[in-house]
C-alpha cells in the first residue's frame, strides 16, 4: 500500500516536472534557445504565490496571478533583452540566461531573505482523503488533477489550434513563417512567455509541497534537463512520459533508499543516454 | 603589438608575471593562491570551450573529486603530497573520460545539459556517501604539503608551492594546445564534419581533451583542498561548475592566459565587492548579460582592442575572426 502511496506522490511530482520540461522544450523548439533561466522563472512563480498568500490573497487567485506575472515578466525580458542574442552562438545564450538566473536569485535573497519559507495549502484542500486503508493529502490530488487538465489543454493548444500550428511550423522553419507574413518576433515573445509561465505555475503549485527557498531554481533546472534528455527535446509525449517516470522513480526510491532518491534520477538519465542517446521519444 | 598578443610565449610570460605581481598587490596569500588555483581550472575549462568547442557545465565534478581524492589519500594513506597529486590527476582523467564519453554522445545544447546533469549526479553521489566525503561538513583536516619536514602553514609559503605547480601545468596545457593534437582540436571546433571526413577519430579526440582537462582541474581541486584545509561539498556543487565557466568566459576563450585573467578578475572583484555588499553576485549576473550582448571576446578582447588602438588599429583584426564558431544545431 505504501507503494501505491508513493506512486501517486510520484505522479504528482512528475506532472510538475512535465510542466517545467515542456516549457523548456517548447521554447527550445521554436527559438533554438536554451533557457538557463527557466529554473529562475519557476522560483519566481513560487515566491510570488508565497508573497501574495502571505498578504492575505486567496490561493486560488494567487495561483493564476503568479503564473501570469511570470509569463509577462519573461515576455518583457525576451523582448527587451534575449531577442538581441538569438543570432549568436549558444555559448552566449547560456551566458546571458545564467547571468539572468544569478541576478534573479540575488534579488530573491534581497527581497525575501536567504532562508526561504513555507506556504500552507489552501484551507479547502488542507485535509486528507481516505482511500481504503490509507490517507492521502487533498492538495496533492488537486495538483495531479489540475496538471492533468493543463496537460490536455496544452496538447490541444499545441496540436489542435492555429497558434500550435504556427509554433510547430516555426520550429521547422522560421524563415518560411516570416515569408508567409507572420510576425515571428511577436510569436517568439508569446511562446517564451508561455514556456516561462508554465514554469512559474509549476513553481506556485510546488510551493505548498516543498516550500520556497532561493536555491530551488538550480534543482528545478537540472531536473527539467534530465526530463528533456530522457524524453527527447521537442517531444510533448516524451516530456510527459519522462516527467512522470522521473517523478515516480524518485518517489519510490524515497521509501527504498531515501538518501539516494535524487541520485537515482541522474543515474537513470546516464543509463538512458548509454542505451538511447536520442532519448526515449526523441526524433533523430 | 597586436601580433605579439597572439604568441604563446607571451601568454606564458604573462602567467609568470601574474605569479610575481600577485604578492606585490595583494595582502592575502590565500586569495593569491586561489587566483592561481582557479586560473588553472579555468584554463583547463578553456581547453574544452575555446579549443574544442565544448561548453562543459561539469568542471566542478573534477574539481570536487580532486579535492576529495587528495583529502582521502593524504588522510588515510599518509603519502606525501607529491605522491598524492599524480594519483589525483589519474582520478580526474579517469572520471573525465567517463563523463566526456557519455556527454559527447549528444551535441550542442544537449551536450551542455548532459554535463550539467552529470554535475548534479556527482554532487548527489558525494552527498549520499557522506561517510567517505563528510557530506555537508566536508572532509575535514586536509593537511598542507610538507617541504623539508615541515608543513607549509604560512600562506605565502604555500603560494610559492602552488605557483610552481601552476606554471608547470600552465606550460603543459600550452604544449597540449600547440601540439598536433591541439591543432586537431581546433579543426574539430571549427568544422566537426570536415575533421571527421578527413579521417580524424573526432570522438576519441574530444574524450582525450576531456581527460586532460579533468586531470588538470582535479589537480586544482586538490591544491584548493590543501589551501583551505577542507574538501568541502561546495567544491563539487553546480555552483563550482558555473563559477569556473563564468571565469573562463569573462576572460575570453581566445587563449589560456585569458582564463587566468578571468579567474583573477572574478576573485578580486568578488573579494572587494563582497566586503561592501554581500549580494554582489547580482552585479555579476548583470555583467554576464552585458558580456553576452556587447563583449563576447571577454577581457582578453578588451586588451586586444586597446592594443589595436595603441598601434593605430593597423594590425587589428575583425573582432569575430577568432570567436568560437556557432555550434552545430541539431
Amino acid at each position: 500500500m505504501t507503494y501505491l502511496f508513493q506512486i501517486l506522490n510520484g505522479i504528482g511530482l512528475g506532472m510538475l516536472y512535465f510542466l517545467l520540461a515542456v516549457g523548456l522544450s517548447v521554447i527550445f523548439g521554436l527559438l533554438q534557445f536554451v533557457n538557463f533561466a527557466h529554473g529562475a522563472f519557476y522560483m519566481l512563480g513560487a515566491y510570488l504565490a508565497y508573497e501574495m498568500v502571505g498578504r492575505g490573497v486567496s490561493f486560488w487567485l494567487a495561483l493564476p496571478l503568479a503564473c501570469l506575472a511570470v509569463a509577462a515578466l519573461a515576455a518583457l525580458t525576451e523582448a527587451a533583452l534575449l531577442r538581441r542574442i538569438y543570432a549568436q552562438a549558444h555559448t552566449f545564450h547560456i551566458l546571458a540566461t545564467v547571468g539572468l538566473a544569478l541576478a534573479v536569485q540575488e534579488i530573491v535573497i534581497i527581497v525575501w531573505g536567504p532562508i526561504g519559507g513555507n506556504l500552507p495549502p489552501p484551507d479547502s484542500l488542507s485535509g486528507v482523503v481516505i482511500l481504503g486503508d490509507f490517507v492521502y493529502p487533498e492538495y496533492r490530488l488537486f495538483v495531479i488533477a489540475l496538471t492533468a487538465i493543463l496537460a490536455a489543454g496544452l496538447w490541444w493548444l499545441l496540436e489542435g489550434t492555429r497558434l500550435g500550428a504556427i509554433v510547430r511550423a516555426g520550429s521547422e522553419s522560421p524563415e518560411d513563417m516570416a515569408l508567409l507574413g507572420y510576425d515571428t518576433r511577436r510569436i517568439n515573445t508569446a511562446v517564451f512567455g508561455l514556456g516561462a509561465g508554465l514554469a512559474g505555475l509549476a513553481g506556485a503549485l510546488a510551493a505548498p509541497i516543498r516550500g520556497v527557498d532561493p536555491f530551488m531554481s538550480v534543482e528545478a533546472l537540472s531536473v527539467a534537463f534530465v526530463v528533456v534528455v530522457i524524453g527527447g527535446m521537442g517531444s510533448y509525449v516524451g516530456a510527459l512520459a519522462a516527467g512522470i517516470a522521473v517523478g515516480v522513480a524518485q518517489s519510490l526510491m524515497t521509501t527504498l533508499w531515501p538518501e539516494g532518491a535524487r541520485l537515482m534520477i541522474y543515474l537513470g538519465m546516464a543509463a538512458v543516454i548509454v542505451m538511447r542517446p536520442r532519448g526515449l521519444f526523441g526524433r533523430a | 603589438m597586436t601580433r605579439l598578443l597572439e604568441r604563446p610565449l607571451v601568454h606564458f610570460a604573462l602567467a609568470a608575471a601574474t605569479v610575481l605581481v600577485l604578492p606585490l598587490v595583494l595582502r592575502s596569500g590565500t586569495l593569491a593562491s586561489e587566483i592561481l588555483i582557479y586560473g588553472l581550472a579555468a584554463a583547463a575549462c578553456n581547453l574544452l570551450l575555446g579549443y574544442t568547442g565544448l561548453l562543459s557545465f561539469g568542471q566542478g565534478i573534477f574539481f570536487g573529486l580532486g579535492s576529495y581524492a587528495a583529502g582521502l589519500l593524504l588522510l588515510r594513506t599518509g603519502w606525501p603530497a607529491l605522491a598524492v597529486l599524480p594519483a589525483v590527476a589519474v582520478v580526474g582523467a579517469a572520471t573525465a573520460t567517463a563523463v566526456g564519453w557519455l556527454s559527447i554522445r549528444r551535441q550542442g545544447v544537449y551536450f551542455v545539459m548532459l554535463t550539467l546533469a552529470f554535475s548534479q549526479l556527482f554532487y548527489f553521489l558525494a552527498y549520499t556517501f557522506s561517510d567517505l566525503t563528510g557530506g555537508d561538513n566536508g572532509l575535514l583536516n586536509v593537511p598542507r604539503p610538507m617541504v623539508g619536514g615541515k608543513p607549509l602553514s604560512d600562506p605565502w609559503a604555500y603560494y610559492a608551492y602552488v605557483a610552481v605547480l601552476f606554471l608547470a601545468l600552465f606550460a603543459a596545457l600550452q604544449r597540449v594546445a600547440l601540439s598536433t593534437f591541439g591543432r586537431t582540436l581546433l579543426a574539430i571546433r571549427d568544422n566537426e564534419a570536415r575533421a571527421s571526413a578527413i579521417g580524424f577519430p573526432v570522438r576519441a579526440f574530444k574524450v582525450a581533451a576531456f581527460a586532460i582537462s579533468g586531470a588538470v582541474t582535479a589537480l586544482a581541486g586538490a591544491l584548493h583542498a590543501m589551501l583551505i584545509g577542507v574538501a568541502p561539498l561546495s567544491n563539487i556543487e553546480y555552483h563550482t561548475s558555473e563559477t569556473l565557466l563564468i571565469m573562463t568566459i569573462i576572460g575570453g576563450a581566445a587563449n589560456l592566459f585569458a582564463s587566468v585573467l578571468g579567474a583573477a578578475f572574478y576573485l578580486i572583484a568578488g573579494d572587494l565587492l563582497s566586503a561592501i555588499w554581500p549580494r554582489w553576485l547580482l552585479l555579476l549576473g548583470v555583467l554576464l548579460v552585458a558580456i553576452a550582448l556587447f563583449m563576447q571576446r571577454g577581457l582578453w578582447g578588451l586588451i586586444e582592442r586597446a592594443a589595436a588602438l595603441a598601434t593605430r588599429g593597423g594590425a587589428g583584426r575583425s573582432p569575430d575572426e577568432r570567436a568560437a564558431p556557432e555550434e552545430s544545431r541539431p
